[in-house]
């Protein structure tokens, strides 16, 4: 039997964790690249202050970087910990992605990066450049990767389920990477994450532009940061209408979500601008519209039919009765595969198995074969995810997005004319923008995610079912661990970059004195230090600051 | 042969690749881990140790992950049944695994006492909970999982945490602990001098000292313990769920293999040689290939592990009909197609790369350098 | 006010850039054009400091 508050807190688990780790991955994805554009400078011009970027930029990489692979591995491994339902019937395919990406990306990454950092004075410079580069293409790689894996939960392709081993399997690995899905996404996550990037770059320069201190490197970091920023926010922008263009026909409940449309409108339908989602009443409380603009918009033609909430609910209870046929079959084949008319019906109610899981959760005993209209209808509510807040992430996300866009092109602007150091108000408002590109992908999530349920695998797998079967107090455990640890880890983190960035890139000669200080004791290694009291260092160099 | 079946085989072989890789780069850092208190007693000391490891750990360290991935995408029952079953042990695991790169680059970022205690300590745990429960999780496989499927092979755990750590798991928890500090002791004899390497060179001994006497009692213990037998299963060479076959439980059954091919004894035989004579080279002022014998002798012990098993992988010990083994617990035939050809391609290139990055940053560690580099660990 | 000029002429290109795109992009190969922009963008960028830089020459070469 599964619980119900099992899967709940599963859900809130993983939804925790994903958005943690999704806190580091965008500024991974765009900052290695923009040091590659920096080294690039460095290597083609040879100008020392460039080489001198790139080692400042790369050290708040460092920070940023390992606490995302440390939290990566808690994604890793929740597929299995938590989610083993989903893990064996789809891990098949689902698997496939997240090996590769260890073998093709992780392992470049993680090797490079370890050269990019202690490999100055060991590679040569055209050495290091590629070094550096190979940085860039292992994490934006494993991002491709594992949106690949995404890919197929929001929209399954190359896969079909095999019902002598009950399970999905890998039927053409092609279509499995070419999914429209996981195509754009991937574009939409990787470009992203270079906003991510290059706001954070705008913004700690503009604080140092703001103490008028390392003005060279503040300055050139601020110029090239916007440059790469907003031809990356373009990008990001063009990317997000496709993603709701492939959505549109992947799944229709999603972009119906999105757009706030309970009922079917003739095309060309109103754009909801602003709405207030009401889900019980299947209405919007209140809405502003444009008319005539979603079906451009969405399917970029005049008269597509867009399926509105209401429509789509009632065709899913008809597939849910179908896919109750091809559950029983199922478990008739689970004891003995060879029987013909138990094949036979689940040849012809297969399209519709996920349908037929989807209920279980309403059915007596949670035996589908029991289940009644009631339980149907339930199920069938249950095919529409929360409106109000796939509405609104959707919105945030895309607001945020036509915001960053607004600042980097006055932030080429006043580059271009290299007198941003003259307005201090945009400097400020850069230093408080930082934050919003990170929310903004974590809206972007929360919309993606959210919107494919009920299910984890669209269509196929609902998210009732994928849970691992445990106990409550197991998850309480697993989630105060979790709380606790991310909690110090965050605190912890944001310390260090904030005295990083706060240090900026002439620390040199401090670090000599901190480590002069700390290796007290007297040591085979090296020669005489005088010892210094720690405390007095932090002190003075809280004051340097 | 049959196409699905050699690949099958394939695959459980490369599983043991990537577990030994696992044990043998992973192991040997968390090995360094687990002695960073014990053999570096000053501040510098220690930073030399980790700066031995520091170019390189993360590297490493993407082999726990590869690991985890490659049973995801290879043996999906296994990954999904054993991480959930064994849940609060995987997120121990996973939680000292998540703490280690963060002592890692946070450490030296800040220079007080205090900080840096924690910071060693965090290491000490970090390095030695994942050595034990990887022995600990290999030492229940012999021994079977209290797990059982549903029709739809939804998995239950019916044991207890505490169960997992019964006398026969801690013993082989420990003796993967012992080979870990070996090796990481082993490499900083070759990373290190002075003082230092001395030190790592006594604790490497006694570790050593301690995995052989370990290994012979697991193996004194494992041909008194029973083993699982498959009574009646389907063509090994055919898709299939682990419902449509029967096992029973049979004495001395964990050493039905052995008795059935006596060549297969070579292989806890090479642990052995790789022990002992990595044991005396360390002795003798030779780490380089005393590292190489301490890889021996891993391969010994996870194939000794291996063969007591086969063909099972995570027998069940409440329902044993139910047994997950390699036959049934597989990917199909074109995901594990396709899983060949990218390792064909990329297993090498990682293998090229690695050894290069291990070759720009050879030599030891300049505790000097230490002092001035900003990016020291 | 110069300034919002020059802001309200680089938005609309930029829209105008958007509408372009998406109008060609219908399930475009997306994956190739990912790889051709960031190539695009790291030497764009790169571009950017050169243009700094020889703004930074000049700016000292004519003394004010």
């Amino acid at each position: 039997m599964i619980n119900d508050t099992v899967v709940e807190l599963s859900r809130w688990q993983f939804a925790a964790t994903a958005l943690y780790h999704f806190l580091f991955v965008p500024l991974t994805l765009g900052l290695t690249v923009f040091l590659a554009a920096l080294e690039t400078v460095y290597v083609v011009t040879g100008k020392p202050i460039y080489k001198e970027m790139t080692q400042f930029w790369a050290k708040l990489l460092l920070i940023n970087f390992a606490l995302g692979v440390a939290t990566g591995l808690t994604m890793e491994f929740e597929f299995g910990t938590n989610w083993s339902f989903y893990s064996g019937f789809v891990g098949d395919i689902f698997g496939a992605p997240l090996a590769v990406e260890g073998l093709m990306a992780f392992f470049m990454e993680s090797t490079m990066i370890g050269l990019m950092i202690f490999g100055w004075d060991r590679l040569s410079r055209g050495q290091h450049l590629i070094v550096t580069y190979l940085v860039a293409l292992g994490s934006n790689l494993s991002a491709l990767w594992i949106l690949v894996a995404n890919g197929f939960m929001q929209d399954p392709q190359g896969a079909v389920f095999n019902p002598v081993t009950m399970r999905m399997e890998l039927e053409s690995f092609t279509a499995l990477i070419f999914s429209h899905d996981a195509q754009a996404k991937f574009v939409h996550t990787s470009i992203a994450g270079y906003v991510t990037a290059a706001i954070f770059v705008a913004g700690v320069s503009a604080f140092y532009l703001l103490r008028k201190r390392h003005m060279e490197l503040a300055k050139r970091s601020f110029r090239m940061a916007t440059i790469f920023g907003v031809l990356s926010t373009i990008g990001v922008i063009t990317l997000g209408d496709a993603l709701g263009f492939v959505g549109a026909h992947a799944q229709p409940a999603k972009i119906a979500a999105m757009e706030a449309m309970w009922k079917t409108e003739e095309a060309p339908a109103p754009f909801n601008l602003m709405a207030w989602p009401n889900q019980e009443k299947q209405e919007n409380s209140w809405a502003i519209q444009i008319p005539y603009l979603l079906t451009p918009l969405l399917t970029h033609t005049m008269d597509t039919k867009i399926p509105g909430i209401a429509e789509i609910e009632a065709s899913n209870a008809l597939r849910i009765k179908s896919g109750i046929q091809a559950v029983e079959a199922l478990k008739i084949l689970s004891s003995n595969p060879s029987d013909a008319a138990a094949m036979a019906q689940f040849k012809a109610h297969e399209q519709d198995l996920g349908y037929g899981f989807l209920v279980k959760r309403y059915a007596p005993e949670q035996d589908v074969s029991k289940a009644t209209d009631a339980d149907i209808a339930l199920a069938a509510k249950d095919t529409i995810p929360d409106v109000f807040a796939i509405y609104w992430t959707f919105r945030i996300m895309v607001g945020f997005a036509f915001l960053m866009l607004a600042f980097f092109i006055f932030g080429v602007i006043y580059s271009l004319r290299n007198d941003v150091e003259n307005h201090p108000l945009f400097l400020r408002f850069s230093l408080w923008l930082i934050p919003v590109p990170f929310l903004a992908c974590e809206m972007g999530w929360l919309t993606a995610e959210l919107g494919r349920q009920p299910w984890t695998v669209y269509n196929l797998l609902p998210t009732w079912m994928s849970a691992s079967s445990h106990s409550v107090s197991y998850m309480v455990f697993s989630l105060i661990g979790f709380v606790s640890l991310y909690s110090i880890f965050i605190i912890i983190e944001m310390y260090l970059m904030v005295r990083a960035i706060k240090q900026g890139p002439d620390d040199h000669h401090a670090v000599q004195k901190q480590d002069k200080n700390t290796s007290s004791g007297g040591s085979v290694l090296g020669g005489n230090y005088a010892p210094v009291h720690a405390k007095t260092l932090v002190n003075e160099q809280s004051k340097e600051v | 042969m049959d196409l699905y079946l050699g690949l099958k085989v394939l695959w459980w072989l490369l599983l043991g690749v990537l577990l030994l890789g696992l044990a043998v780069m992973v192991g040997m850092d968390m090995g360094v881990g687990a002695l960073l208190r014990i053999i570096g007693k000053t501040d510098l000391e220690r930073r030399s140790m980790l700066n031995a490891i520091g170019p390189h750990w993360d590297g490493n360290q993407v082999w726990f992950i590869l690991g985890g991935g490659a049973i995801f995408a290879a043996f999906p029952l296994i990954y999904a049944t054993a991480f959930s079953g064994l849940y609060v042990v995987m997120l121990l695991l996973l939680w000292s695994m998540i703490m280690r790169p963060l002592a890692f680059e946070y450490r030296s970022k800040i220079p007080t006492e205090g900080w840096r205690n924690i910071a060693d300590w965090v290491f000490l745990i970090s390095g030695a909970l994942p050595m034990i429960i990887y022995g600990a999780a290999m030492g229940n496989m012999l021994q079977g999982v209290p797990f059982h499927f549903d029709w739809d092979l939804r998995s239950y755990y019916t044991g207890s945490f505490i169960s997992l750590f019964n006398p026969f798991a801690i013993l082989a928890g420990l003796l993967s602990l012992a080979l870990a500090m070996y090796m990481g002791a082993t490499m900083m004899v070759i990373k290190t001098e002075g003082v230092l390497a001395e030190r790592a060179r006594a604790a490497g001994s006694f570790a050593i000292l301690v995995a052989i006497v370990l290994f012979a009692i697991g193996g004194v213990w494992i041909s008194m313990m029973p083993g699982f037998v498959l009574t009646h299963s389907v063509d090994p060479a055919l898709a299939q769920t682990p419902l449509t076959q029967t096992v029973e439980l049979v004495k001395g059954g964990l050493l039905a293999n052995y008795k059935a091919m006596p060549i297969l004894w070579v292989i806890p035989v090479i642990g052995f040689a790789g022990m002992i004579i990595g044991g005396l080279l360390l002795r003798a002022h030779r780490p380089a290939i005393a590292w190489w014998f301490g890889v021996l002798a891993w391969v010994g012990v996870l194939g000794a592990t291996a063969i007591s098993l086969f063909p099972f992988l995570m027998p069940s010990s409440t329902n044993p009909s139910q047994s997950l083994t390699i036959w049934n617990s597989i990917s199909s035939e074109t995901t594990l197609l396709w899983m060949t050809g990218f390792s064909a391609v990329f297993v090498p290139l990682i293998l090229w790369y690695t050894s290069w990055a291990f070759y720009v940053m050879r030599g030891k560690v300049d505790a000097g350098k230490i002092e001035k580099d900003p990016h020291a660990y | 006010m110069k300034t919002i000029g020059y802001f309200l002429l680089f938005f609309v290109l930029a829209m105008i850039v958007i509408f372009l795109v998406i109008v060609m992009g219908e399930a475009a190969p997306w994956y190739f054009a990912w790889i051709i922009g960031t190539g695009l963008l790291i030497l764009t960028s790169a571009a950017a400091g050169f243009l700094f830089d020889t703004q930074e020459e000049k700016s000292k070469g004519t003394p004010q």
